[in-house]
């Protein structure tokens, strides 16, 4: 999972957001999208089916430029919350570099958050990775609906957080807590930067 | 007079992250760099031998941009 190319002098970083669906991982980066300056502003490609739900995927390159001599790109990925999209799902997820798990607040959907994560562990390990150890963030989005509709911070955090990564009150409708989620999860994702495999 | 601010914040919440991400990048690309100033150097003196190689285009192949040059700068420093 190297990042970084000393020969090309660029970075790159893989981001997958994730979670089950509609929690709001396309509106996340929508909302990074809309912030963008234009001249960084590349396409964001985006499948969705006639109701807004995403069909395969959605892809935002960001190209951040250049960053101490390397050329920084990030890419930012979501992948399709509906359960029977599963191969899909594995196929974003290959060559992460760090994984957005963006729940949603509402207390109905409690148990979809957990089926996603549970989706997801398993297919971080299908892909080789360690879900213990992958760079991870979590996002408790949707905290705009009114309290009596969604679970507290604190229960969704016991629940779905047992690795205690960090995590984000969101509102990716409102960008409440967006760029601090992708903020995070850069910082966890950079701070694991790995050289070329060459002689030191 | 207020107004125009709100744009100058949108804009500000992506300069911030690119800020946060910049001062990520500049203390792991420091620590992790083998050989920064002997590639530094390598760049300041480009050898003859490595001028005709200059010349050769960047190939685009699948999307991946290959910098000879680069590669090659690298590779003659690293056999000396």
């Amino acid at each position: 999972m190297s990042v970084v190319n000393y020969g090309t002098r660029e970075i790159t970083c893989k981001i997958v957001y994730y979670g089950p669906g509609r929690s709001g991982k396309t509106t996340n980066l929508q909302h990074v999208y809309s912030q963008l300056p234009e001249e960084r502003k590349g396409k964001m490609v985006s499948l969705a089916t006639e109701t807004d739900r995403t069909l395969f995927f959605d892809f935002l390159p960001l190209d951040l430029g250049t960053i101490s001599g390397f050329a920084t790109r990030f890419q930012l990925y979501t992948v399709p919350g509906q359960v029977y999209y599963a191969a899909t799902r594995k196929l974003v997820l290959q060559g992460v570099d760090g994984v957005v798990f963006v729940a949603d607040s509402q207390s109905r959907q409690l148990a979809e958050n957990i089926e996603s994560l549970q989706d997801l562990h398993a297919n971080l390990a299908d892909e080789g990775f360690d879900p213990r150890t992958i760079p991870l963030v979590m996002q408790y989005n949707k905290r705009d609906l009114p309290a009596g509709e969604i679970s507290s911070i604190e229960d969704l955090d016991e629940t779905l957080n047992f690795r205690g990564v960090p995590h984000y009150a969101g509102s990716a409708i409102t960008g409440k807590g967006v760029f601090e989620t992708l903020r995070s999860i850069s910082t966890l994702v950079l701070s694991r930067l790995s050289a070329p495999a060459t002689k030191a | 007079m207020a107004k125009p601010a709100e744009e100058e914040e949108e804009g500000g919440e992506f300069a911030d992250f690119l800020a946060d991400v910049s001062k990520e990048i500049a203390q792991r690309v420091e620590s992790l760099d083998p050989t920064p100033k002997a590639v530094a150097a390598a760049k300041l003196k480009t050898p003859v031998a490595t001028e005709e190689k200059r010349k050769t285009p960047a190939v685009t192949d699948a999307g991946v941009i290959v910098e000879w040059p680069n590669i090659a700068d690298r590779l003659i420093e690293e056999i000396r």
